[in-house]
C-alpha cells in the first residue's frame, strides 16, 4: 500500500463489516501533520479486542488468522513521527456504541506517502454500502472538500440508490471539482 | 535447494527454526526482496525466501500469510522482542545475515547458479 487512500479504504471496510449506519472520514492537512479520522456507529469493541487492535495475530475475520489493516497504519503513523489513538465502546456496554480512530502522520516526513486517488476510494465505499451515511471532509492545500450522503439521500429521495452509476458519476465530478476550486 | 545448503554456503544464522521444519529437508524456490510490508504480502510467494531488513511483528505476520519458506534478516538485523515471539509462535522460519539486502541477493543467486 503505497497511497494512503488505500490505508484509509481498508480502515474503512472496518466501520462496514461493524455494521455502522453512520460513518464520518475526515482527512485535515494542516502545517507538518495529516489527521486522519473515521468514527462510526457500528458495534464497537470489547476492551479485549482493543487491546489487541494493533496485533497482526488479531483479527475478526473468520476466513485467515491474520489481520494487517491497523497494524499497518500503526507501522506507517510512527515511521513518520505520528500515532494512532482508538476509541470504542461495544454494543454490549452502551446504545450508544460505535468506535472512533485518529491517526496523525508526519506529511513532510521522507517516509510518508502520497495520498493518492481519495476520490476513487469514496466512489468505491458508496458504491459498495449505498445505504450507509457517510460524511466525507478533506482539507488540505489550496482546497476544502465535503460530501454528506445524508444531504444527497434528502435530494434524491427513497428508491433513488447512491450506487446508479449516473450518481456515482455525479459524486465523483462533483468531489473531482472541489479538489480544483480553480476549474484546473 | 535446502535451507541447510544455503545457511551453510551464505553462513547465517537460525535466529528461529519454525516448528516442524527440517533444513536439510525444507527446500526453496525463488526469492523475493524488499521492505514495504503491503508489497511484500503481495509479491513474496510460497516457498520463497524473503529477504528483508524490517524486523516487527507484522514481518512474522507476512511471512505466516505468504507462507514463504524462511525470512532472511539482513545488515544483522534483530528481530524485536515481540516478533520473536510471533516467530516461535507461528512456526516462521528466521535466518539472519551480516550480508546488505543487495549483497543476500547476489550470493543466493550465485550458489543456484552453481547448484544446476
Amino acid at each position: 500500500m503505497d497511497e494512503l487512500s488505500l490505508y484509509v479504504l481498508d480502515i474503512v471496510m472496518n466501520s462496514v463489516r461493524a455494521g455502522a449506519e453512520h460513518i464520518e472520514i475526515s482527512i485535515i492537512e494542516e502545517g507538518e501533520w495529516l489527521t486522519f479520522t473515521v468514527k462510526d456507529d457500528g458495534c464497537g469493541m470489547t476492551e479485549e479486542q482493543l487491546k489487541k487492535l494493533s496485533d497482526p495475530f488479531f483479527t475478526t475475520r473468520k476466513t485467515r488468522k491474520v489481520g494487517l489493516g491497523v497494524p499497518f497504519l500503526r507501522m506507517l503513523a510512527e515511521m513518520t513521527g505520528g500515532s494512532v489513538e482508538i476509541k470504542s465502546v461495544h454494543e454490549s456496554v452502551s446504545g450508544d456504541h460505535g468506535t472512533e480512530l485518529v491517526a496523525r502522520f508526519g506529511r513532510h516526513h521522507i517516509d510518508f506517502v502520497p495520498t493518492g486517488d481519495m476520490t476513487g476510494t469514496v466512489i468505491t465505499l458508496i458504491q459498495g454500502s449505498p445505504d450507509i451515511d457517510f460524511v466525507y471532509r478533506h482539507k488540505g492545500d489550496g482546497f476544502d472538500v465535503r460530501l454528506d450522503c445524508n444531504e444527497l439521500k434528502a435530494v434524491l429521495g427513497d428508491g433513488i440508490s447512491l450506487a446508479e452509476p449516473e450518481v456515482l458519476a455525479w459524486i465523483r465530478e462533483y468531489l473531482n471539482d472541489q479538489y480544483s476550486p480553480s476549474g484546473e | 535447494m535446502t535451507l541447510d545448503k544455503l545457511v551453510r554456503a551464505l553462513e547465517l544464522t537460525v535466529i528461529n527454526l519454525g516448528s516442524g521444519v527440517s533444513l536439510p529437508e525444507k527446500e526453496f524456490n525463488g526469492v523475493y526482496a524488499g521492505d514495504f510490508l503491503s508489497r511484500a504480502m503481495s509479491h513474496v510467494h510460497f516457498d520463497e525466501l524473503w529477504i528483508t531488513i524490517m524486523n516487527n511483528r507484522n514481518v512474522i505476520a507476512v511471512a505466516s500469510l505468504t507462507d514463504c519458506a524462511a525470512v532472511i534478516l539482513a545488515e544483522n538485523v534483530e528481530l524485536l522482542p515481540e516478533a520473536f515471539e510471533a516467530a516461535v509462535e507461528n512456526g516462521i522460519t528466521v535466518l539472519g545475515s551480516g550480508k546488505s539486502v543487495y549483497e543476500l541477493c547476489v550470493a543466493v543467486h550465485e550458489l543456484t547458479l552453481r547448484d544446476e
